[in-house]
């Protein structure tokens, strides 16, 4: 989710071309911001709500292009936001006596982009609970990503504070994962495909004593169709919907009540400017 | 603290970036090399109080580094010649961390983040420059320091020299004051400023005064009428005569001076007079 909205400020620097609208906003800020309802809520592969209602994630991202150049350096971007989750189910009001905001992260990255369309990017990020479900985990993350085809990514995250798993020591997570992507002939639409595998390097999936090295597959479709009848001085708006099938570890069945395997489906609106 | 949220400098932010918003419905020129001519204005900065009060009530007995980050979208929804001259909306978030009392030197220890305010308001400019904003704020404490309070609020605003205002809040649920019934506050002011030297520097003179029009500063059985008044200093200083492509950012500091009732004065350790120091960073794009 964070990756989505940090999809950097390029965009907004796209010269104008005849029969396209004219983009508002030239200069080096660009805003994203997104609302997403899934069927249930599921962290890295671990289940976050037994019972979910309506789960609801509203997120927020202000991307700022620093540089840009010729050199070994291509371009330097710094993106800082939040993103929150609210649940209405058994991680919020439909426990009693607990507020809706389950979670709320802040984060800061610096991408740095090389030559041959590769990109790296660490990520300081803050989990908090502002319902008091778990306890804050901090986190520093590495992303190196390719853009081509397939946008194949790899990331490593290592555990400073607190622990996603609940288990007894400081976890580092790794994932590998490809997002391609397709337009649909005749339209503006755009299908996308992500897979993803995520995997304790150590410590991340622990469960009874255990360090479980699969933690998750994940694959999905993603749907995506901009609002045309926005004026553009509104940013682009699009409207987003896919399904996303997840294929558990050891630890992560744990959670997910010893379920192998689930689907989760989500839709929501999306904007940047 | 027994209370809520935010504060003077909030709403002044939000103030200031609804009047962005309205500026932009209303179609007013803006420097030709504004990199963001569109309908949405990102106000966004940061603030260092001494000590952190809340419409007259003080939110840590013993501070040590306090901070206000806060963001905001506006949106320019409408700009027209009829009744209503423009529409703007806004929503944002606007925090409190706190390393003092109310935060990580609490007992027990709580967690920094002491305060996180969501609001939605919606702007409606009309002749003569009078502006019209409801708006709907949810306080909440992350560090769990106070319940959360739900409140909508009617501000009327004049666009003039003394730049002055009235805004009645009423209280949904949940109290600022800790009291036994939900209240309703008013608050009075004006906020006249100048420009200082060629270089866009700015001074202003905030004045306001807090009333509780029904149970808003309940202190024992009584509800104290007169909350607090706040005169203050304000001084702005532009990193940049014109917007540049990262937008306009500032440097800006003031000194306030309150003055507290008897239900403020309770929450203030029995001193009736408080001094507060403020510095920060503020962009608007």
């Amino acid at each position: 989710m964070l990756v989505s909205l940090a999809a950097g400020p390029a965009a907004a620097q796209t010269p104008d071309s005849p029969g396209q609208p004219s983009d508002p906003n030239t200069g080096a800020l660009t805003v994203t911001s997104a609302v997403d309802f899934p069927s249930v809520y599921f962290f890295r592969g671990i289940r976050q709500e037994a019972d979910p209602k309506l789960t609801t994630f509203a997120a927020g991202d202000v991307g700022i292009s620093l540089f840009s150049g010729d050199g070994g350096l291509k371009s330097a971007s710094l993106n800082v936001g939040v993103w929150n989750s609210l649940h209405t189910g058994t991680s919020g009001t439909g426990t009693p006596d607990t507020r809706s905001h389950y979670e709320e992260d802040f984060y800061a990255s610096l991408s740095l982009g090389f030559g041959g369309g590769v990109t790296v990017t660490p990520t300081f990020t803050a989990y908090t609970s502002p319902n008091g479900f778990f306890g804050t985990v901090q986190e520093l993350s590495f992303k190196v990503a390719h853009a081509s085809r397939f946008a194949p990514y790899a990331l490593v995250a290592q555990e400073l504070k607190g622990q996603a798993d609940g288990g007894s020591n400081k976890g580092t997570y790794g994932e590998l994962g490809v997002a391609p992507s397709w337009a649909i002939p005749g339209s503006a639409v755009t299908f996308a495909v992500p897979v993803k595998v995520g995997l304790s390097l150590k410590d991340y999936y622990e469960t009874s004593g255990t360090d479980n090295k699969f933690g998750y597959v994940d694959v999905g479709v993603l749907l995506t169709v901009p609002f045309t009848g926005i004026p553009s001085n509104f940013g682009s708006w699009n409207v987003h919907g896919g399904v996303n099938v997840l294929g558990f570890g050891d630890t992560t069945k744990s959670f997910n009540n010893g379920d192998a395997g689930q689907v989760v489906v989500s839709g929501g609106i999306g904007m940047s400017y | 603290m027994n209370s809520t949220s935010s504060d003077s400098t909030r709403l002044a932010r939000v103030a200031l970036a609804m009047a962005m918003v309205l500026t932009l419905a209303a179609g007013t020129a803006r420097a030709q090399d504004d990199p963001n001519p569109g309908a949405v204005t990102v106000t966004s900065g940061i603030d260092f109080p001494s000590v952190y009060f809340f419409r007259g009530i003080r939110q840590e007995a013993d501070p040590k580094l306090t901070m206000f980050p806060y963001g905001d979208i506006g949106v320019a929804l409408y700009s027209g010649d009829g009744g209503i001259k423009s529409a703007g909306v806004n929503f944002g978030i606007w925090n409190s961390l706190n390393t003092g009392s109310s935060g990580l030197d609490a007992s027990p220890k709580k967690r920094i983040h002491y305060e996180q305010d969501f609001y939605v308001s919606l702007a409606l400019g009309f002749g003569g420059g009078v502006t019209l904003t409801p708006t709907f704020t949810t306080y909440t404490s992350p560090n769990g320091s106070f319940s959360t309070v739900n409140e909508i609020l009617l501000k009327v605003s004049h666009a003039s020299r003394f730049a002055p205002y009235g805004l009645v809040a009423f209280e949904l649920s949940g109290q600022a004051d800790g009291g036994a019934d939900e209240g309703t506050y008013a608050e009075i002011g004006v906020g006249p400023s100048w420009p200082l030297g060629s270089r866009g520097a700015t001074v202003a003179i905030p004045v306001k005064l807090g009333f509780s029009l029904s149970n808003y500063y309940e202190l024992g059985d009584s509800d104290n009428k007169f909350g607090y008044v706040d005169g203050g200093v304000l001084f702005t200083m532009p990193f940049s005569t014109a917007p540049t492509k990262f937008g306009s950012w500032n440097i800006h500091g003031g000194v306030n001076f309150l003055g507290l009732g008897d239900t403020t004065k309770f929450f203030n350790d029995g001193d009736a007079g408080q001094v507060i120091g403020t510095v920060g960073i503020g962009m608007s794009y």
